[in-house]
């Protein structure tokens, strides 16, 4: 349906219907913004009126949670366990995407791997149990940052797996015929085509993987690990220390936003328009 | 989610090879460690045979089904109110959106299932309490997409056609909605197994994930397997055979109307 044309508008009255929707639409944003804010507010009172009738090791008030999430970056004894975490999540997520990466490129490149790749290797891990992969990594390498470290892999690698496969998918279709015809050279053709192609694709599946890898990094961790946010959670369990497991959460909240914020973010903006 | 439409002979025979190889590697593996390291194939084929004769170890699987189900339809509920909200009273949009999604997105599952177990004790209701926690932003996310896929065209027609705004949510916004709604689920369906086990794993005394847990206790490599073979066999047939049939279906159903 096109829309109707509509007459030339006079332009005076025009500029000032303009000012006027645009102060009108400031005001919805403000009104949105009451609403949203408000709502963290009401949360944060309602929590607070909560915790006040009961003890600490039941619901702890916004006040103490505070502390011990402000501990957990400042407190150097805690920030150990915060970077140890930091470190794994983002190792593992490097890691995974490379070869993710990698297992998605093998049939690509050689269709003999197709069914191996895809009707093998990626149902299996996407269905195989988080918990599954930390409980076997215990017993099979004790409890060490390589086994944390495998054990987010073996998670994330079917993530990226899927998002990098279906990137391939996507740009066979369109330029790499175009770019064979003006050369033979297949390295060429991957590095000035299709990888600048893949590279959204990359990026939601780095997107996705440092999502999924925050919330699995503490799985990871609860089994044996002696550092970490999980350990420190866990531990915080055990002597029913409530404060510590809402402050490692709320971290994994904080870390998690800004990862997304001041790294993926902009390199998903860079290479949207690249 | 299947590859290209029909993979060649070669590629075929392939994968078969791949999995006779995988299982050869394993048994010779096995066969060279202490069975409580990794026991052979054989070992967790005969314990899985053991899992099915034992009525007890089937009630557990039953109270997993459960409690996946149970919080697929709690999150879906809840989450597809939070964006119906969202599409139908715009000033809440941002509240929804970029408050409590991106909270509950990523608050991590395991401080839900350990914060329950404070609250609520070891019990059912804090296993599915936990994994409806984890699905309710997944159930978000997808609705939203859904709903602001609808052609805004289409919704205004239909309110010239009658003013009738719960017709027209039932025969316009709903219908335009169940290939999302299907997808909502298939993606619940898919974490919830994930979350459960975690969430049973700690705070349950009932479920595959609690059999997980004795099976880690007693170093019973044999039962720890064939629970996590029973659930790559479940995850990935659901998904094959029921989700992704139906899913294709819709797809087709849609792209025709």
């Amino acid at each position: 349906m096109q829309p109707l044309e509509r007459p030339a508008p006079d332009l005076a009255r025009d500029g000032g219907r303009r000012a006027r929707r645009r102060t009108t639409r400031l005001r919805e944003r403000l009104l949105d913004h009451v609403f949203a804010e408000g709502l963290v507010v009401a949360a944060v009172l309602g929590w607070w009126g909560l915790s006040r009738g009961m003890p600490d090791y039941v619901m702890p008030g916004p006040q103490t949670v505070l502390i011990a999430l402000v501990r957990l970056f400042v407190d150097f004894d805690f920030l150990r366990h915060t970077l140890a975490s930091t470190l794994r999540v983002v190792g593992a997520v490097v890691a995974s995407t490379l070869i993710g990466g990698a297992l998605a490129l093998l049939p690509h490149r050689y269709p003999i791997w197709d069914v191996i790749v895809h009707e093998r290797v990626k149902p299996f891990l996407n269905s195989f149990p988080s918990v599954g992969w930390a409980i076997l990594a215990l017993i099979w390498f004790g409890s060490s940052n390589p086994s944390i470290v495998f054990v987010e892999v073996a998670i994330l690698t079917p993530f990226c797996l899927v998002n990098i496969s279906e990137g391939l998918k996507e740009i066979d279709r369109e330029l790499l015929e175009m770019g064979r015809s003006f050369t033979r050279n297949r390295r060429r053709v991957f590095f000035k085509i299709a990888l600048p192609l893949l590279m959204p694709y990359v990026i939601a599946a780095l997107r996705i993987a440092y999502g999924v890898g925050w919330k699995i990094a503490l799985i990871a961790e609860l089994f044996g690990a002696e550092t970490g946010l999980g350990y420190l959670m866990l531990n915080a369990q055990t002597t029913a220390d409530a404060t510590t497991v809402f402050a490692t959460c709320f971290a994994i909240v904080l870390m998690f936003s800004a990862g997304e914020k001041l790294v993926i973010d902009p390199l998903a903006r860079r290479f949207h328009s690249g | 989610m299947a590859g290209p439409a029909a993979p060649r002979g070669g590629a075929r025979l392939a994968g078969h090879l791949f999995t006779l190889a995988a299982l050869g590697i394993w048994a010779l593996y096995a066969a060279s460690v202490d069975p409580y390291v990794m026991p052979g194939p054989i070992a967790v084929a005969r314990r899985l045979g053991e899992f099915f004769a034992d009525l007890d170890l089937l009630r557990h699987m039953l109270y997993t089904f459960a409690h996946i189900l149970g919080a697929v339809a709690i999150s879906f509920v809840v989450g597809g109110a939070l964006s119906l909200m969202a599409f139908y009273l715009p000033r809440t949009k941002l509240m929804v959106h970029g408050r409590l999604s991106p909270f509950l997105n990523s608050f991590p599952g395991i401080g839900w299932t350990l914060l329950a177990i404070v609250w609520f004790g070891v019990n059912d209701f804090t296993v599915v309490f936990a994994i409806s926690a984890v699905l309710v932003p997944f159930a978000i996310i997808n609705m939203r997409e859904g709903l602001e896929a609808i052609d805004a065209e289409l919704l205004e027609m239909s309110h010239s056609f009658g003013r009738s705004r719960w017709r027209q949510f039932l025969r316009i916004v709903v219908p335009a909605l169940y290939p999302f709604i299907f997808a909502t689920l298939r993606i619940s369906f898919g974490v919830a197994w994930k979350v459960a086990l975690t969430a049973e794993l700690f705070g349950g005394n009932t479920g595959l994930g609690y059999l997980l847990n004795l099976a880690r206790q007693n170093f019973d490599m044999p039962l720890l397997l064939a629970v996590i073979v029973i659930i790559i066999a479940f995850v990935y047939s659901s998904d094959r055979f029921l989700f992704a049939p139906v899913q294709s279906r819709l797809a087709k159903h849609h792209a025709a109307a």
